[in-house]
């Protein structure tokens, strides 16, 4: 086959549109801005940093506490509910950190919901003083925190599960106590994909622009906004951008490296799944507790609050068309999972068929935009697009083509293709990898040519892991809010812009109904692709 | 020159730097031949059968089948367009489908004619009906081997190629097994090309037999020719069937040729290679040609004693140094131990003297 053919320039175009908003950051650093830098320079700019990295390092702490314990109380014991507690702890998943952010200053303001709960139960009294008061950067931390620990839970779940009992016997054998066991033998070979779930907590942190601005923190993602929408400077916005790219690169590397690590940690052969203790007394309190209260937190107390808004306030739902919503919603999913799919597909093929290295260096290199954080993107885009279209605008007579692109349907399925690409190449990837060569090659000599061999061999094995990457898409889009924001048509909402408009024009309680919406949906697709991760399992 | 029914000229199958055979010439002459490749592991045997089978390009030379030519610098057949079957060693079958529906994905080249050989009897032949409604992943890799043995042999191909094809199977249907499938090869007049690197298999199953080591196939002769009459020092040494001694050529003119060794005295045969009176060889030694005889005054020194089931094989030390193994039945009236004398018949007769 020969070197550049026709897959080739495919993966070539799929890894330069991945890259835009790369190059567009990186050349526009060295372009001029307005005045606006340099006062930012000299101002915020260092608290931006300060709090990005404040809120960062807190959420580490936290997040690797929350999965780490719940991950080996799960693991390793028995204790009542903790085959619930299994599944259930995954769930906070449908909670995006600004649904959180809601939550939290509903329940705790002034004469919010715990101030209704205490008068119920004790009588009038002026509790406020004595609620405290989660705001600021402790808020975000708190609602960040309890949004993305999952990442660190099921990765160290998935890495205890595979630990072979043989380990933790051959431990005891050596006479080592359960503690030592613990400490010695299963943490440090689960190390990997605790620094992967990390990792990936540390970009999605580091993104987060959502509940940072529903508790007016200025991070940096924040600072790329308002540079944007207040002072009209696309530049600057991407000068900050360059400096949190250089934070994310490092972290996706890390999680990329730490990946690898972890592969050499699953035993081959000779798996023995762990023998679970079953805990009796304090020590089945202990863990109950501890799970049950993570699970309270992170997913009954959000749920429960929106719920309580919603029927609090009926007049919204009336105010919000929730018919269109849905409509627009599922449009939006059914239409990036499809365009994603299939030049997943395509590309995998390609890649698989031609077997070239360089092939397999772009399309490693496209799958980087997962790193980008929506906010970059999202004005990356924007500022690629207008340069674009005012250079067509100076050198031709078809005028502006920012439409196209800037809030139109198209726009915003490019810039989700960009984000997601990773997502659905890379899980049809690994699918695609346990279909031996010798095999494609089996129905080769069959008579089968290149195309029935795709069609009646691949994607019949394929079909399990298409619909669980459809649903992992679906779940990202949902949640997505910056992307969605910044690029979508006038008028065009989905329930994460509605909610976060309602949050950001102070009617917190109108964004309730969204929110619940939107926690609904999340959690179906959860629950649809556990199912289906279980499926594969079994 | 006529290609036969399928051949070789001068090919150079090239894999990687160190996984390459050149210049291999092999000629089947009739449909229906079976031809075993030998040789160690990783050599390139399965690089040749994967050229044949158009999965590779060949780096030169030409390949012939049914006169027409399939390989070449400039032709490159699609292995879909050849009609050549090829079972492989690891587990080929196709994981979503049940091994029924993997046999039957062989009647694609039938195009809705008739099979030489039915579904049925392949199944039978091949112990496969326990397992027709399992899933790849459910069963052995012995039993996967079948199983694409048997989706081969459905696809009625004009030219069978099987790599290692009975390296996972039990040993106890290797040899049932074994028998059948060269019956059923015989019968239905399939040509086809077994790679191998266990001799036994390569000898019992193939009209003839190639052997190739150090990136060139040495030697292509019928099994017999090959284990009795191996045309060099480092084929002798691959099939490991004795050892080398040093002799003297007393007579190669007469009728039965004569060699001198200095403690095993006068060795008599037909000398493979010619070589003139007087000239210093080295005798391929196999465990078969020396016959013990207690009462014979020619005795060694036993330094080792080997159980191999059916015979034993002692090692016996020569005063020079050197150890020669022999069999002897496993039933014979008594056993020698270590240290103790052993006698050979003497003079030796060995049917060929295979001399480098």
């Amino acid at each position: 086959m020969k070197k550049y053919n026709f897959w080739f320039f495919s993966s070539f175009s799929i890894a330069l549109i991945v890259a835009l908003p790369i190059f567009t950051v990186f050349f526009s650093f060295f372009s001029e801005t307005s005045n606006y830098f340099t006062i930012l320079k000299n101002t915020f700019l260092f608290d931006y940093i300060n709090n990005s990295l404040l809120i960062l390092i807190s959420v580490l702490t936290i997040t690797f506490l929350l999965g780490v314990i719940s991950a080996y109380f799960i693991s390793f014991y028995e204790f009542p509910l903790s085959n619930f507690f299994s599944w259930a702890l995954i769930l906070a998943f449908a909670i995006p950190g600004y649904i959180f952010a809601f939550s939290i200053i509903a329940f705790f303001e002034n004469y919010g919901t715990a101030y209704s709960i205490l008068t119920n139960i004790f009588g009038e009294y002026n509790y406020n003083p004595h609620i405290p008061k989660f705001d600021g950067v402790l808020g975000s931390i708190i609602a960040i925190s309890f949004s993305l620990f999952p990442y660190v839970y099921v990765l160290t779940r998935s890495s205890f599960f595979f630990q072979s009992n043989n380990y933790i016997e051959v431990g005891q054998n050596l006479g080592l106590s359960e503690k030592e066991t613990f400490l010695k033998i299963i943490l440090p070979s689960a190390r990997p994909a605790i620094i992967a779930g990390l990792a990936l907590v540390a970009m999605e942190c580091l993104s987060d622009f959502g509940t940072v601005s529903v508790f007016s923190v200025s991070t940096l993602t924040t600072g790329i906004y308002n540079s944007w929408i207040s002072f009209d400077d696309l530049n600057s916005a991407n000068q900050i951008s360059f400096i949190l790219l250089l934070f994310i690169l490092f972290l996706f590397s890390v999680e990329i490296y730490s990946r690898k690590e972890a592969k050499y940690h699953q035993p081959a052969r000779g798996f023995k799944p762990i023998n679970k203790i079953k805990l009796n007394g304090k020590k089945s309190l202990l863990a109950f507790s501890f799970c049950f209260s993570v699970f309270l937190i992170s997913f009954v107390f959000p749920v429960s609050q929106m719920i309580y808004w919603t029927i609090k306030f009926p007049k919204y739902i009336q105010d919000i068309n929730i018919l269109k919503i849905n409509l627009n919603t599922l449009y939006l999913v059914g239409l990036a999972s499809l365009v994603l799919v299939f030049i997943s597909l395509f590309i995998n093929y390609g890649s698989r068929i031609s077997k070239s290295r360089i092939l397999n260096y772009l399309t490693n290199f496209s799958i980087s935009g997962y790193a980008i954080p929506g906010v970059i993107l999202a004005v990356a885009f924007i500022t690629f697009f207008s340069n674009i279209s005012d250079l067509i605008n100076e050198n031709t007579n078809i005028g502006s083509t920012k439409k196209i692109f800037i809030g139109s349907i198209f726009g915003l399925i490019l810039a989700y293709f960009i984000r997601f690409f990773s997502l659905s190449f890379n899980g049809i990837k690994s699918s695609y990898e346990k279909i031996n060569n010798s095999i494609d090659e089996s129905a080769y000599l069959l008579g089968y040519s290149k195309i029935k061999t795709f069609s009646k061999i691949h994607i019949p094995y394929l079909k399990n892991n298409i619909i669980l990457i459809i649903l992992l898409i679906s779940l990202e889009i949902i949640k997505e809010l910056p992307i969605t924001m910044i690029l979508r048509p006038f008028n065009f909402e989905t329930f994460a812009t509605q909610a976060y408009v309602y949050a950001s024009q102070d009617l917190i309680e109108a964004a309730a109904l969204p929110s619940l919406f939107l926690i609904s949906w999340a959690t179906v697709l959860i629950l649809f692709s556990s199912k289906y991760i279980l499926s594969r399992k079994n | 020159m006529s290609n036969g029914f399928f051949n070789i000229k001068n090919g150079d199958f090239i894999a990687s730097a160190k996984n390459k055979v050149n210049e291999v010439n092999l000629k089947i002459e009739n449909q229906g031949e079976i031809i075993s490749l030998l040789g160690p592991s990783g050599v390139g045997k399965t690089t040749i059968l994967r050229t044949i089978a158009g999965l590779q390009k060949i780096s030169s030379g030409e390949i012939f089948l049914k006169n027409k030519l399939i390989s070449s610098n400039e032709i490159h057949i699609e292995p879909e367009k050849r009609n050549i079957a090829l079972s492989f060693q690891d587990n080929s079958l196709f994981p979503n489908y049940k091994v029924i529906d993997n046999i039957n994905f062989g009647k694609k080249r039938l195009n809705g004619n008739a099979s030489a050989i039915d579904a049925d009897e392949i199944i039978k032949l091949l112990h496969i009906e326990p397992i027709l409604e399992k899933f790849p992943h459910q069963i052995s890799a012995g039993e996967a081997q079948r199983v694409s043995l048997a989706r081969s042999l459905m696809s009625k191909p004009d030219l069978l190629l099987l790599d290692e094809p009975f390296s996972n199977i039990d040993q106890s249907l290797k040899d049932e097994i074994q028998v059948s499938v060269k019956k059923l090869l015989k019968r239905i007049n399939l040509t086809t090309i077994i790679v191998t690197h266990d001799s036994y298999e390569a000898f019992s199953m193939a009209d003839k037999c190639g052997i190739i080591l150090n990136q060139k196939l040495k030697q292509y002769d019928v099994p017999y020719n090959v284990h009795h009459e191996p045309n060099s020092i480092e084929i002798a040494k691959f099939l490991n069937k004795g050892v080398f001694i040093d002799v003297t050529v007393v007579d190669s003119k007469c009728a039965v040729h004569r060699l001198n060794h200095e403690v095993l005295g006068e060795i008599r045969g037909k000398l493979s290679n010619d070589f003139p009176s007087g000239a210093k060889v080295k005798l391929l030694l196999q465990p078969e040609d020396l016959i013990h005889d207690d009462q014979s005054k020619l005795k060694l020194e036993v330094v080792d004693r080997k159980f191999r089931g059916t015979n034993f094989i002692y090692t016996l030390k020569t005063k020079n140094g050197e150890h020669l193994p022999v069999f002897v039945h496993s039933h014979h009236i008594h056993q020698h131990e270590k240290s103790e004398k052993f006698g050979i018949k003497s003079p030796i007769y060995i049917d060929h003297l295979v001399c480098f």
